[in-house]
């Protein structure tokens, strides 16, 4: 089976294409929205029409033949052309997406006027209205220090809206535990397919590696999106004062000024953990901070499938001449 | 300023705390949530410059709180000694008490108390007064304030030291209740003959110095009801003696029964001090006065410490010469020898003037002579005379009691008379009409009537005076019941009533039974039944040998002996005692007047004789309580409520000490802590508003500013 990959433009032509500011998309209520927001913008800045070609799996008549499963066949077809005719479903061949999406209460954390758990719930409802337009099957499994919500990948009508919905339910968890869903999802998924995992990943990365291998062990393609706001970046919070957990309530008396340059030696750390771990598991990883607009991150995501696209064909032409 | 606990001034260190936390600017009040605490440490407090100046009234307010508190703590006073020791410039009142009793006499006793009375006496300042007392029994004064305050200021120290010099310890038994009391009234009195210029003593502090061994046996009961006057403080200044080691010896107290028999063992009372170190004791009679000299072998007496025993000594058959007993075994010999006078066998004599014959039970007299049987003390003679029989003076002198059964010749009635006149007892019995006139005279009433009487049945006693002496040992209801008797004869007494007489008990039917006429110093009865089985039931009732033995008692015939007495006692002497003088035990002689109710010299044990005509003996012993020479508690007196000064070791503290005890009463006086402590108080709340105010401008700038 072969992952269809649309067509898309090169990044110097997205840039040059009006980006949306985030603070302007956060305005948007609906999540929905947003999303369309981000993809129809996404696909309008592009060259070339995004329609054509997405149409990622083409349908395809056969003749029936014996043994085949009469539910299959083509009624319409035959009424035509008095054939049998079966008609190969859509869904054998489209991508099948998951979604991980970090719920924890550190994802409520905002300087921007808005939060990482709102970014990236618009981050995740524009990749599922994405594929969703593409035909393509998006699940979804919200998680915080356990899994809260679970939908399996699918296409079907409401199904989009109910993904909606449970992105937006509100983060109730206090801590982040990055290790249950995958591992949950490691059991969950039977076919390969593409799992995203949004997360700010302001957690223990102990387990992480050895879950992540067992993911991509399965043939599932793995893409890390570490949404990070620009204070947690920069440190540059004015005034000492007391500083509180979002997730633990733990209180401690900063004084950023003082605690600027120890915290960014370590959370410089943390990332590089985790992109070494990335890079030894053959995942991508993005750090999207909050103010970057979705449609790169989109664009990224879309990068990341061509090329992966491109390292499964050469892999099976060179299987081919080989065989 | 000083201060009596100056370690609390570092408590002031605490000033320390506010300026820092003004100094430390550490909003906590603000709180930031961020996503994350992992890859953050907490930030050492920073200092601010700018914060010190904002808050730096509430920051004095805080130090001043805090500094006034320590102060508080640390009790401070002002140094002014001068007032707080009033007894360094005020005059005192100082009474020294020197024990003399027996118990000083042990040794080492009396010159340590000499030596500490001296010591008092020179540490007297100019200005003070001085009394001296010594007690044994009481309080004797031997130099009082009067004769203090009129010898010159540069004498009287030498006086009072020349008196003491006259002292020596006594006999007399320690009453340590009144002697204090004596002396705390003796300086309790205005201040008299004081000197112009010189200083009032009148409100300075009084003062007693009581130098004793302070024994157990000090008597201090009297305290117990006295109420001590104020600024009266006692110091008690004890004397220990060298030997603890003494047992005292007590005769105990004999029984009033006449029946006991002179030859019976003595009793006597061992006393073991509490603090002895020996428990083995010799006791027998001696031959000496002074010590044991024992006749015959001394008794083996176990007495353990802080115990008594009481022991027989048994009387050897030769009484003569046995007046001491004696103990040996201890290490003082104050205590060691009681005097003893064994009662001596007395005779009454009983006059019966009548024709019966002692033998025969149908006659009075068989009954009489039976009633006054002998007892070991008292022989009683009864002897029958006719009474138509002339009497010489002399049989009625040694008469007790004289009973006229018969009429009697005038002469006789006449001397009868005379001798009831001189405190004689008649008593008589007419037995029929022919003694009428006779009794008459004998009563000294003309017309007086004898008439028999014999009732229908029988007639009782009733209507008895049992406030009268003859009938007073009746009185309890368990033996007041004489209706037991019956009587079939009597005689009616005219003319009734009586002149004079007093009737003491009537017959049933009314008439009298018995009558009393005093006659000069003594008395006449008249009885007007008989006690023979023909007349009455009197003489074979349990009524008739009390009544006749208190007939006897009423003349005097049986009073008590009174041999033994304790040093200091007053020994009463009759009315006409016949004594010139009284042999001391020491060998001197004291004369006696004629007058003389009492001897009152008893100073020393021993045996006394008052001599004259008659020579009587008479013993003369230690206080039972002055053998106990165990030490007195303090907590007794205390608790009996004496002031007691705190002991000399306490009352003479070091330097430094007492520097500290003036510090303690000038700060407990001045109580300068309390206006700290108010002070603080007040700082506080100006702070409290302060802090408030400048809470609520910053509220209200925070709301301003959104």
């Amino acid at each position: 089976m072969e992952i269809p990959v649309p067509p898309v433009a090169s990044s110097s032509s997205l840039a040059s294409a009006a980006l949306i500011d985030p603070q302007a998309l956060m305005t948007i209520r609906s999540l929905e929205l947003r999303a369309r927001a981000v993809v129809e913008g996404f696909w309008n800045g592009l060259h070339r029409s995004p329609y054509h070609g997405f149409s990622v799996e083409f349908t395809e008549y056969r003749q029936y033949t014996t043994g085949d499963d009469p539910r299959y066949l083509d009624w319409r077809v035959f009424a035509r052309s008095d054939r049998y005719f079966i008609k190969k479903y859509e869904d054998e061949t489209n991508l099948r997406c998951h979604l991980l999406v970090d719920h924890s209460r550190s994802m409520d954390y905002g300087t921007t006027g808005y939060t990482k758990g709102q970014y990236a719930s618009t981050l995740a409802a524009t990749f599922a209205y994405f594929l969703h337009l593409q035909g393509d099957a998006a699940g979804l499994l919200t998680f915080d220090e356990t899994v809260r919500e679970y939908l399996p990948a699918r296409h079907r009508p409401g199904h989009l809206r109910q993904l909606m919905l449970a992105l937006e339910t509100p983060t109730a968890g206090r801590a982040t535990d990055l290790n249950a869903p995958i591992e949950r999802i490691s059991a969950l998924i039977r076919k390969r397919g593409v799992v995203a995992l949004i997360s700010d990943f302001l957690a223990p990365l102990d387990r992480l590696e050895r879950n992540l291998t067992a993911l991509t062990a399965g043939g599932h393609e793995v893409i890390i999106f570490q949404v990070l706001d620009p204070a947690e970046l920069t440190f540059g919070l004015g005034q000492p004062s007391l500083f509180e957990d979002a997730e633990s309530a733990r209180t401690l008396y900063i004084d950023p000024g003082l605690a600027r340059t120890s915290y960014l030696e370590k959370f410089e750390h943390h990332c590089a953990a985790l992109r070494a771990i990335s890079r030894k598991l053959g995942i991508s990883h993005h750090q999207l901070p909050t103010t970057q607009p979705l449609e790169l991150a989109l664009f990224e995501f879309l990068q990341q499938r061509i090329k992966r696209g491109r390292q499964v064909r050469r892999a099976r032409g060179a299987t081919g001449a080989g065989a | 300023m000083s201060f009596l606990t100056p370690l609390f001034l570092l408590g002031g260190l605490a000033i320390a705390a506010p300026i820092l936390y003004h100094l430390i600017r550490r909003s906590t009040r603000e709180r930031t949530i961020f996503s994350s605490l992992m890859f953050l440490q907490p930030s050492p407090p920073r200092i601010s410059k700018r914060h010190r100046l904002e808050h730096i009234l509430l920051l004095l307010l805080r130090c001043a709180a805090l500094a006034l508190l320590a102060l508080g703590f640390a009790r401070p006073f002002l140094k002014d000694f001068s007032l707080a020791d009033p007894g360094a410039t005020q005059p005192r009142r100082i009474a020294l008490l020197l024990d003399v009793s027996a118990s000083m006499r042990r040794e080492g006793l009396w010159p340590a108390a000499r030596t500490r009375a001296e010591a008092i006496v020179r540490r007297a300042a100019p200005t003070d007064q001085l009394a001296l007392f010594t007690y044994d029994r009481s309080a004797t004064p031997l130099l009082t304030l009067d004769e203090w305050n009129r010898t010159a200021p540069g004498d009287r120290v030498a006086l009072a030291l020349s008196r003491l010099a006259t002292t020596a310890p006594g006999w007399g038994g320690s009453q340590l209740g009144n002697a204090l009391i004596t002396t705390a009234e003796s300086l309790a009195e205005n201040e008299t003959n004081r000197e112009p210029g010189q200083p009032s003593t009148a409100d300075g502090p009084r003062e007693i110095f009581v130098v004793s061994d302070l024994q157990a046996g000090s008597r201090v009961e009297t305290l117990q009801a006295y109420e001590w006057p104020k600024d009266v403080a006692i110091h008690l200044e004890s004397v220990t003696a060298s030997r603890p080691t003494n047992a005292g010896l007590q005769l105990v107290a004999e029984s009033a029964d006449a029946n006991r028999a002179l030859d019976a063992a003595v009793r006597v009372r061992v006393t073991n001090a509490p603090d002895s170190q020996r428990e083995r004791f010799q006791v027998g009679w001696s031959k000496s006065a002074d010590a044991a000299d024992w006749i015959g072998t001394p008794l083996e007496a176990y007495v353990p410490p802080g115990q008594s025993r009481v022991f027989a000594i048994p009387v050897p058959k030769d009484t003569a010469g046995l007046r001491h007993l004696a103990l040996a075994g201890d290490d003082e010999g104050f205590d060691n020898v009681v005097h003893l006078i064994p009662p001596q066998p007395r005779q009454a004599e009983v006059l019966w003037l009548g024709a019966d014959a002692g033998g025969d039970p149908q006659q009075p007299l068989f009954f009489l002579r039976r009633a006054f049987t002998d007892t070991p003390r008292l022989a009683i003679k009864v002897t029958a005379r006719d009474a138509s029989a002339p009497l010489s003076a002399s049989d009625l002198e040694s008469a007790g009691l004289v009973f006229v059964a018969d009429p009697v010749p005038p002469a006789m009635a006449e001397a009868l008379r005379e001798h009831a006149r001189e405190g004689g007892i008649v008593v008589a019995l007419p037995r029929g009409s022919a003694a009428a006139n006779s009794l008459g005279r004998l009563l000294g009433r003309e017309g007086v009537t004898v008439q028999p009487v014999q009732p229908d049945s029988y007639a009782m006693l009733a209507e008895i005076d049992f406030r009268h002496p003859l009938f007073a040992p009746f009185a309890d209801p368990r033996y007041n019941d004489f209706t037991k008797i019956h009587i079939w004869n009597y005689r009616r007494l005219g003319p009734e009533p009586l002149p004079g007489a007093r009737v003491i008990a009537r017959f049933d039917g009314g008439d009298p039974a018995m009558l009393e006429l005093p006659v000069g110093n003594g008395r006449i009865f008249v009885l007007l039944t008989g006690w023979q089985p023909a007349d009455s039931q009197l003489a074979v009732s349990s009524k008739f040998v009390p009544l006749v033995w208190s007939l006897l008692e009423l003349g005097g015939g049986i009073a008590p002996q009174l041999t033994q007495f304790f040093v200091g006692d007053p020994v009463p002497l009759p009315p006409e005692h016949g004594f010139t003088a009284v042999r001391m035990p020491a060998g001197t002689t004291t004369p006696l007047a004629a007058s003389a109710s009492e001897f009152a010299q008893t100073v020393q044990p021993g045996i006394y004789e008052l001599a004259g005509s008659q020579p009587q003996l008479f013993a003369v012993n230690l206080d039972v309580t002055e053998g106990r020479t165990g030490p007195l508690d303090r907590d007794e007196l205390a608790g009996l409520g004496v002031p007691l000064a705190r002991p000399a070791a306490e009352a003479a503290p070091a330097p430094a000490a007492a520097t500290l005890r003036q510090g303690a009463e000038a700060e407990n006086r001045q109580k300068l802590w309390r206006w700290f402590i108010a002070a603080t108080l007040a700082v506080l709340l100006i702070e409290t508003a302060l802090a408030g105010r400048a809470a609520r401008a910053t509220l209200r700038m925070k709301e301003a500013t959104p």
